[in-house]
């Protein structure tokens, strides 16, 4: 039996193996769940932020619940390991996700890591941060003054182009 | 000789003002919200607002918008407001481009003033509103009789009169206009006349505005570009005949031009002037009639 290619294949498996093992993955996304609390917008290899984004956007849900829900407390407990942050869920990210239905945070990547491992980079953040927007929206350009002249331009060409309509030949 | 007026004018403006009173112009432009000028009444202009902000505010900066009204960037300013500043790649660079439509225009008007010998008259007549998206900016001449069958073989001789007048600044003051006595003496006459009337009956105060370049000096309808550096690339295209019921021989004078912010490639520049030499006609053609009394 060709062991390598059965390893090789990973049909239907959930979750990626980071770290050293199951449990060095969960610390390892609680570390990047509790930063992104605590920072709103955070920069990981690509793989990590991807992982983290489930469980961070579960326990928003987990969070909308209440503080006195126990559950959610005990979640919140496990995942947060700054203590300071439950607070700050509860009481300043739960109400500000309250109106939305889901998706809580924008996942956009970014160039190569400079380090040797040129690993592939992402930055995770929860939406309505205080930080300036990543992604610019493009200024409109079509009234400025050279565009007006080649727009004029360009329609002067098509008009020259296209045929002058012919008088229809009335059957 | 208008030139000589235009400084009297000018110094007895600026006496109105003895002792130097201060104003606060706010600045709700998006780079630095809510900043307060204190400048000098009658004294201070957007430009000096621009150069309290920063080197980039000057040079890129082209009108002001002073209380939601269009101003010159060298108009001193009156009395306390909020100011902003437009430029060549706003949102909306409508103003903007018309301003630099006019200001071109009136550079022809003053090019085509000194092209000819002196014995040669020019009278200008008008500059039409022309929109930036129909590719020239124009000025209707009448040229002296004598050159009535003149047709230029090379229009773009011209603009190398431009040469001797570049880099000035496009000052302008404001000017009452108390009865017909004080205009007249700019020797405005036809359709200019006609205009200044017209501006000084809107205006509450019946104040109208003249711009001058270097020597020349002239009336119209709205705000110019501070200084003429700004345009990069400028060419005199085409002089047409326009067909009128008139004696006198009216042509129009067409050019196109890019301002230092907005350079063209070569290539594109050719095709624009390429384009620039067809005859610029618009709907709502002024009655050519009314000059007959002007000739």
């Amino acid at each position: 039996m060709r062991l390598s290619v059965v390893a090789a294949i990973s049909h239907g498996r959930m979750y990626r193996p980071l770290g050293l093992g199951p449990r060095s993955r969960l610390d390892l996304l609680r570390n990047l769940v509790t930063a992104l609390v605590r920072h709103e917008r955070i920069e990981a290899p690509w793989a990590r932020a991807d992982e983290m984004r489930g469980y961070a956007e579960r326990l928003i849900e987990y969070a909308k619940l209440g503080d006195t829900n126990e559950r959610a407390m005990r979640m919140a407990n496990f995942w947060l390991t700054e203590k300071d942050l439950i607070h700050k869920l509860f009481k300043v990210l739960a109400p500000r996700f309250q109106p939305h239905p889901g998706s809580y945070t924008r996942l956009l990547q970014i160039p190569n890591r400079d380090s040797l491992d040129r690993a592939k980079m992402a930055v995770i953040e929860l939406k309505g941060n205080p930080y300036p927007p990543l992604i610019r929206p493009q200024r409109n350009t079509e009234k400025t003054l050279l565009n007006q002249l080649l727009k004029g331009y360009r329609e002067d060409m098509q008009r020259a182009a296209t045929p002058e309509a012919p008088k229809g030949t009335l059957v | 000789m208008r030139n000589e007026l235009f400084n009297k004018e000018k110094e007895r403006q600026l006496s109105l003002y003895p002792r130097i009173e201060k104003i606060e112009v706010k600045y709700t432009g998006k780079s630095h919200p809510g900043t307060v000028f204190v400048m000098n009444k009658a004294l201070s202009t957007p430009y000096n607002c621009a150069m309290h902000l920063s080197e980039w505010h000057c040079k890129k900066s082209v009108l002001a918008l002073v209380d939601g009204e269009v101003w010159d960037m060298y108009k001193p300013l009156t009395k306390s407001c909020e100011i902003q500043f437009l430029t060549f790649k706003d949102e909306d660079p409508e103003e903007v481009n018309k301003a630099y439509w006019r200001s071109c225009a009136m550079i022809m008007a003053c090019v085509l003033k000194r092209a000819f010998k002196d014995e040669y008259s020019v009278n200008l007549i008008k500059s039409p509103e022309v929109p930036v998206i129909s590719g020239a900016f124009c000025y209707d001449v009448i040229l002296d009789n004598r050159l009535n069958d003149w047709t230029p073989t090379n229009v773009s001789t011209i603009t190398s009169c431009l040469e001797s007048c570049r880099a000035c600044i496009l000052v302008q003051w404001f000017f009452f206009n108390e009865g017909e006595g004080s205009v007249s003496f700019f020797l405005f006459v036809g359709y200019k006349m006609e205009m200044i009337e017209r501006k000084a009956s809107q205006n509450a105060e019946g104040i109208v505005t003249l711009h001058r370049f270097g020597d020349f000096v002239d009336v119209s309808e709205g705000p110019h570009i501070p200084r003429t550096s700004f345009c990069f690339q400028y060419e005199i295209t085409a002089a047409h005949n326009l067909q009128t019921k008139q004696s006198e021989l009216i042509r129009r004078f067409q050019g196109v031009s890019l301002p230092v912010h907005l350079k063209a490639y070569h290539i594109v520049w050719d095709k624009l002037l390429e384009r620039s030499k067809r005859l610029v006609s618009f709907s709502g053609e002024v009655q050519l009639t009314k000059y007959k009394d002007m000739l």
